[in-house]
């Protein structure tokens, strides 16, 4: 069957979406071709590829792409795809090389994607084959742009840039940059890969979902005071627990930390408080930053607490714990979500340290935070295949205490807002007729 | 040193691992955490050639406290992912000794397959596991003490779904 833009705006009400949005092979493929096509989708930071040559492989969407430094230090985004019979150039994750080549036959590509040289050439002589012509490169990506490091693509070549895309989900990326005592930033180590049985949006909407925590994470909240009680009288509690316990918080403070969201389907929880506030001060990097940025800015920079800045849809950043993560569509319930890790450069090791612990904890697959967030995702993706309900609520706070400052509407924290506002991006780019297929 | 691996009983080394590995399958883990000492840590890198777990990402890396939380977390009744319980099946073998400092501080180094069952699925995990040991004269709790275990597994790099468990 084929969707029409009618049937696809049948499926989002302002108070529920329908279940199809989960689960339908159909939306699914449509969703790659609409929202992961147009949307500016996140592909990497710069600092993933430092030197000419380095490159990475991920992918938009269901894409397979290489982000590649060329010798002229620009930076490619390039489908992984050979221009001769389509086989993946690359299978590395990473790695560095003068030019890419293909292990089938032996096509061989420049860092920018263009054709450098085919084997045994005179079989192309007189047959019209134009080496020059872009359908036999690895492609490039229609349009690729950098804010302040992190690399985005969109694989359409109108639409609106990136700065405007990102809107006032940018303060988030300037205050992890602010927060750098010499103003940079970079990634260190390996990925963290969790596999989820999910649909990609059940793990972007949750980010933003204050009304879980004190719920899908009780248990881990428990524990912990359990163990506190067992300390001797006097003794202090292990520095862990002001990462985990604020997740196990009350829904009044989730209200209060409030939700903030913004055009094109981004979001965010928090801004002046959140559950990352009450974190303790790291010897030396108060000074640090005091030194770069004067008293009254370090306590503006420090004083910002956005928790999981959205930014649909594709990923989620942190300020106060220099994380972000990153979901890949694989399947319509099959989702990759990357996590990503970044020093503060000048900064003292101990907050690279604080963030590599939060994330172990909170978003490992081995953590005791988000295997319960997984378990929850795929009890709905399976569920949600029953015909019983076509419907999924959205209906917390609707039309109540949302307040409205130029591009952002703020509401109570445990509000469906965040996803509401979602699904009118998604609608945007979904029920948008054909141009670009 | 290899004198000093003469002296070891690998046989008594093993039976320990054994008891490990039965701790962890069967459940046991008020058992299972007093094989550690104090000062233990447990650590699962992401990458094989991994040397730093402060300064870099890893699927694991706890100190006692952190194991005690997760042994009490572990098929608490709040959990979504416990509400259905795990079942482990470990094999241990290729148990061979590494480092001798003395009989009482040495390294050894494992293989296993684990066969985990959780959330309606059957799952296989290998690879190797590094212990730290000490041998402590302590009364009724004379015996081997585990002070740092490494656990890498032979996929670590790739895309894991959740992990519920110690290896």
């Amino acid at each position: 069957m084929r969707l029409i833009d009618a049937d696809i705006r049948a499926l989002v009400e302002a108070d529920r979406v329908h279940r199809k949005v989960y689960v339908d092979e159909e939306i699914f493929q449509l969703e790659m071709q609409r929202v992961w096509k147009r949307a500016w989708v996140f592909v990497g930071h710069e600092s993933q590829v430092k030197e000419a040559g380095s490159f990475i492989s991920t992918t938009i969407g269901t894409e397979p792409v290489v982000m590649v430094r060329d010798k002229s230090n620009e930076i490619h985004v390039i489908y992984n795809r050979c221009g001769h019979k389509g086989a993946k150039v690359t299978n590395k994750p990473c790695g560095k090389t003068p030019m890419f080549r293909c292990p089938y036959h032996g096509w061989s590509y420049n860092l920018d994607g263009t054709l450098n040289v085919t084997p045994h050439k005179v079989g192309y002589e007189d047959t019209g084959f134009d080496k020059s012509d872009t359908r036999f490169h690895m492609g490039k990506v229609a349009r690729v742009e950098n804010y302040r490091g992190f690399v985005f693509a969109s694989q359409i070549k109108e639409g609106v840039n990136l700065e405007e895309f990102l809107g006032d989900a940018k303060a988030t990326i300037d205050n992890v940059l602010d927060r750098a005592p010499t103003g940079q930033i970079e990634i260190v180590g390996q990925a963290l890969l969790y596999m989820h049985d999910c649909n990609w949006k059940m793990f972007i909407e949750n980010l933003n979902d204050g009304v879980h925590p004190m719920v899908t994470h009780a248990s881990v909240g428990d524990a912990c005071r359990k163990l506190l009680g067992q300390l001797p009288e006097g003794a202090s509690p292990p520095p862990e627990a002001e990462i985990v316990f604020p997740f196990g918080s009350s829904y009044e403070f989730f209200d209060d930390m409030g939700v903030s969201v913004m055009p094109y389907g981004h979001s965010y929880m928090g801004g002046q408080s959140s559950i990352h506030q009450d974190y303790s001060d790291v010897e030396g990097y108060r000074d640090k930053m005091v030194a770069r940025h004067g008293e009254e800015k370090t306590q503006q920079v420090l004083a910002q607490n956005r928790h999981n800045t959205t930014i649909y849809p594709s990923f989620t950043i942190k300020d106060a714990i220099q994380a972000i993560r990153v979901a890949r569509p694989i399947a319509v319930n099959k989702t990759l979500v990357e996590t990503w890790h970044f020093r503060l450069i000048g900064a003292p090791d101990a907050l690279l340290h604080r963030t590599i612990t939060y994330s172990r904890l909170i978003n490992s697959p081995a953590s005791m935070v988000g295997p319960d967030d997984w378990n929850c995702y795929a009890r709905m993706q399976e569920a949600l295949k029953s015909s019983s309900n076509d419907w999924v609520d959205l209906h917390r706070y609707l039309g109540r205490e949302e307040i409205r400052e130029g591009d952002v509407t703020r509401a109570r924290g445990t509000s469906d807002l965040s996803m509401r506002n979602q699904y009118q991006a998604w609608l945007t780019y979904m029920a948008s007729g054909n141009c670009d297929e | 040193m290899n004198k000093q691996k003469d002296n070891i009983d690998l046989r008594a080394v093993e039976a320990f691992l054994y008891d490990e590995a039965d701790y962890l399958d069967s459940g046991n883990l008020d058992a299972w955490i007093n094989l550690y000492s104090e000062d233990a840590t447990y650590w699962m890198p992401v990458s094989e050639d991994q040397q730093d777990p402060l300064g870099e990402i890893s699927i694991l890396y706890e100190n006692r406290t952190l194991m005690q939380i997760r042994c009490l977390n572990f098929n608490h009744r709040l959990a979504p992912s416990f509400e259905t319980p795990v079942r482990t099946s470990h094999i241990i073998g290729n148990v061979r000794l590494l480092e001798v400092e003395s009989m009482a501080d040495f390294t050894v180094r494992s293989n296993f397959h684990l066969v985990m069952y959780f959330q309606g699925e059957q799952e296989l995990f290998a690879g190797t596991a590094t212990h730290h040991l000490r041998f402590i004269k302590h009364g009724r709790r004379t015996g081997f003490r585990i002070y740092h275990k490494r656990v890498d597994l032979i996929d670590c790099a790739a895309p894991h779904k959740s992990i519920p468990i110690y290896f």
